[in-house]
């Protein structure tokens, strides 16, 4: 299976246009220039090396800088501010090129990055923001984090609450997903912004399979109640004008 | 309700939103969801949830972001 979506596939297409017009491209069209006015001199190292180094370059930011609006997005998720989040994307390209001759051309370069800035996220950011979890949060029973059923029930309906939630401004949305604890918080963005599968989410977070699901259960389970909650709060959920399933 | 796996697929439900189970077994989900009413409104709050999420987190990065990334990168 292509590990590529189609917008990337987009991208790929775009790509190889791109290569051919880019910049950087004129100084090696003046070079084959020069050679075939002249006599047939042997190109000099030097510029051999350097004209990989910028076809390399090339590479890279054709094919990765298309992440970075994803990346931010994400970024934004983890450190809950637009400067850090730039830092952290910056930080993570500069990363990922430098490590890019071990990235394997044909697999999926979007889960690579991801996790490239997962680990930069942990390594340099989580310790400054003290998360109170971090650590013990996989070992809390679920009645410790507050997730009980019981908590939904007092919206009428399933339905009722569907559309309670539908309501929910973005902003509700985001501010409760900005208040479940980190690794939660990071499952069920990877899952459900980014769609990763469960095994790749284990390997961006460096957890087993099992662990992922546990957090997206729990993470997903604080994120109803929540909002929910909120719903209810606002009264928006107070109309059960119906008993059945519309979708 | 017509057959008695609410169980299986209110514990699987998730998964099944997520596409992670076997072929089995995501037609018996879809099977029982058919003929569960319960089970359809839970599935539906999950759907409406995803999506809630999905378009709360989409970002744009600010437009000096790019011009920083490659100066970055030229230098690396």
């Amino acid at each position: 299976m292509n590990p590529y979506s189609g917008t990337e596939h987009r991208e790929g297409g775009r790509v190889n246009t791109a290569l051919a017009t880019r910049p950087g491209a004129s100084s090696g069209g003046d070079l084959e220039l020069a050679l075939m006015s002249t006599d047939e001199l042997p190109e000099p190292a030097d510029v051999t090396a350097e004209r990989a180094a910028a076809d390399k370059r090339a590479l890279f930011e054709e094919q990765a800088l298309p992440f970075m609006d994803q990346l931010y997005a994400a970024a934004m998720r983890m450190t809950r501010n637009p400067s850090d989040a730039a830092d952290l994307v910056q930080e993570t390209f500069v990363k990922a090129f430098q490590a890019f001759a071990q990235y394997q051309q044909g697999t999926n370069l979007k889960a690579w990055l991801y996790r490239i800035q997962t680990n930069t996220f942990i390594n340099n950011y989580r310790k400054k923001q003290r998360d109170p979890y971090q650590g013990t949060i996989d070992d809390l029973e679920d009645w410790q984090l507050g997730g009980a059923e019981s908590v939904t029930q007092s919206l009428s309906t399933r339905s009722a609450e569907a559309e309670a939630i539908d309501h929910l401004p973005d902003s509700a949305v985001k501010d409760a997903l900005q208040s479940i604890p980190e690794d939660f918080r990071l499952a069920v963005y990877f899952a459900d912004v980014e769609g990763f599968s469960y095994q790749e989410i284990a390997d961006i977070m460096k957890t087993p399979v099992g662990t992922v699901m546990s957090r997206l259960h729990r993470g997903r389970r604080m994120l109803r109640d929540l909002l929910s909650d909120y719903a209810r709060g606002r009264g928006i959920a107070v109309t059960p004008t119906t008993t059945r399933s519309t979708k | 309700m017509t057959d008695c796996g609410c169980d299986k697929a209110k514990a699987e439900l998730e998964e099944y939103l997520r596409r992670e189970l076997s072929d089995q077994d995501f037609t018996d989900i879809t099977d029982h969801l058919a003929n569960c009413e319960d089970c359809t409104g839970e599935h539906l709050v999950g759907i409406t949830l995803t999506m809630k999420v999905r378009k709360a987190c989409a970002e744009t990065a600010p437009e000096d972001l790019r011009a920083a990334i490659l100066s970055k990168l030229a230098k690396a």
